[in-house]
């Protein structure tokens, strides 16, 4: 907590730059991050005096937003602003709002759980581009939480899974069609348009207009050649396997965005905001909850091309003897519509089975049996690493199983 | 690539990990001076603030309908409405239209033939001629 001297107040306030917001003189009001949203009022250009105001240092480059054209000059005798003036919703607002202790309530969250910080994760960047105020570093973190769980999860349980299969399915369980879904599933209903009077129940950011180009952050953009590699993706880019690495959350500030993308971004900082005023082991309940007890199936994300070479490759890799087609039984070989059911074999054992209309097709759906049967496979006993968090000596810690990877043709 | 990947989305299921309940908003609206809504003015006044409290996740909002019968409102998360007019009912018949209302899942009425419903594969799978004893005819 730090007092301001009146004498650096009044040398600051001839300073030239237009405030972005509102200043008091008198600001002297205790600046710190867990109370920020107290003192919207008192945070300043004018007056850097902790963390707030560097974030804020950032976005000065960026054009202040019409509202804040209107600010009355700088006079002692001010009165606080109208509430249409500011970009977003007061954050003493949220104390008021129904639809934020309902939505609290509805997603089981407990009552030191702020509705102030849930208000918060409601701005998107587009609404408004002080980093104090809108959702920008908390879905930040929340996505980086989500994908460090999603990631531990999968690779865990299915040590084996190709890479591919790897990105499908925290696209799946993660992705930005995902999450824009759970949100929908949450009740988020969206504000027509960001304001200071809106209720801050509701999700702010500002509208792309219909029959718009998307903003330019969010456009796919063309992969170069090097971009196109597995490494490439798993190692520069984001977990769902894009080519490009997306746009940072800063990027969109002030830009009129699509609805998908202000929803996923209230789910990330969601997610953002309980790990940093609940703590891990409840994030990682309601990761459980809310995002695992989606319903995946795995195997049916996989699609081969030549499942019949993979299969000889695994099984020479492997040491199996090479796998051998047998047709195990058959119906109307001359009518119609004849089924035929292949077995492959590798020596005595069965890898996989499959029927088909005909040789060719049993026989590459038996192939792509066994080799799902070998990629599914699931370790019995797992555990992640991050339930050894916050333990000096972890007891109960077994090495996960890790597989040399999918085979290479 | 010896393959690659289908994208999709992971289904939801409500109830299986969380479950969110699917009445997101109930909008109570009376009449002072009609003698249809004297129950529903009964229930504002007596167990409107109990219901309230004991639902948590459900915004409520109470509003006057002058000259016109009481009226439930229900607003669900699927964005579908669904009302309930409460014209002449006793203190405790609005409470059950209230409480039906806010267990009701929003979509619309619909007939299931089926005993269950279920996306996950059959544990008994799908009989298949080619398996089993072979019968000879």
């Amino acid at each position: 907590m730090k007092r301001i001297p009146f004498s650096r107040c009044a040398t600051q306030r001839l300073a030239s730059s237009t405030p972005r917001r509102p200043s008091c003189i008198h600001n002297v009001a205790p600046h710190n991050h867990r109370i920020q949203w107290q003192a919207r009022l008192q945070t300043t250009v004018a007056t850097p005096n902790d963390g707030i105001a560097e974030m804020m240092a950032e976005v000065e480059e960026v054009p202040a937003p019409e509202s804040t054209s209107k600010f009355p000059s700088r006079s002692p005798s001010r009165k606080p602003l109208p509430l249409e003036h500011l970009p977003s919703p007061h954050p003493r607002a949220a104390a008021q709002s129904i639809k934020l202790a309902a939505l609290r309530s509805r997603l089981s969250l407990p009552e030191r759980f702020p509705l102030q910080s849930l208000a918060r994760t409601l701005v998107h960047p587009s609404a408004d581009a002080d980093p104090a105020f809108n959702n920008a570093s908390l879905s930040i973190l929340g996505a980086n939480l989500l994908g460090y769980y999603t990631t531990e999860y999968l690779l865990c349980n299915y040590p084996r899974l190709p890479m591919d299969v790897v990105f499908a399915a925290h696209d799946a369980y993660i992705g930005p069609k995902a999450l824009a879904l759970i949100a929908r599933e949450w009740g988020i209903e969206t504000a027509a348009a960001p304001g200071g009077e809106v209720d801050p129940g509701l999700l702010q950011f500002k509208r792309l207009r219909p029959g718009s180009d998307l903003p330019a952050a969010l456009q796919r953009q063309l992969p170069w050649k090097w971009e196109k590699t597995t490494t490439h993706k798993i190692v520069n880019t984001d977990e769902f396997g894009s080519n490009v690495k997306p746009a940072s959350a800063h990027a969109l500030q002030g830009t009129p965005v699509p609805v998908e993308e202000a929803a996923q971004s209230f789910v990330r900082a969601l997610i953002g905001s309980l790990q940093l005023h609940l703590g891990t082991p409840l994030v990682k309940r309601f990761f459980r909850d809310h995002f695992l007890s989606r319903q995946l199936d795995l195997s049916s994300l996989f699609d081969f091309r030549v499942p019949t070479r993979d299969l000889s490759r695994l099984c020479a890799r492997e040491g199996f003897e090479p796998p051998v087609a047998r047709l195990i039984s058959e119906t109307g070989r001359l009518s119609r519509h004849p089924v035929f059911v292949v077995g492959i074999y590798s020596g005595k054992d069965k890898l996989g089975e499959g029927a088909g209309s005909s040789l060719q097709e049993a026989k590459i759906r038996a192939a792509a049996a066994a080799l799902k049967a070998w990629y599914l496979y699931k370790p019995l006993e797992v555990t992640v690493p991050s339930s050894t968090e916050n333990e000096l000596h972890p007891k109960n810690w077994k090495p996960n199983m890790v597989d040399c990877g999918e085979v290479i043709v | 690539m010896p393959l690659s990947a289908i994208r999709t989305v992971a289904k939801p299921q409500n109830g299986v990990g969380a479950f969110i309940l699917q009445c997101k908003k109930l909008e109570f609206h009376y009449c002072d001076w009609a003698g249809s809504s004297r129950g529903m003015n009964a229930f504002i006044k007596t167990n409107l603030s109990a219901f309230a409290k004991r639902n948590p996740s459900i915004e409520i909002s109470v509003s006057p309908r002058p000259r016109k019968h009481p009226v439930i409102r229900a607003h669900y998360i699927n964005g579908n409405q669904r009302s309930i007019c409460v014209r002449n009912m006793s203190n405790d018949i609005v409470k059950e239209k209230a409480e039906l209302l806010r267990d009701a899942s929003g979509e619309k009425n619909q007939k299931y033939s089926k005993p269950v419903t279920s996306i996950n594969e059959s544990v008994r799978g799908i009989w298949s001629p080619f398996h089993g004893a072979k019968i000879q005819i």
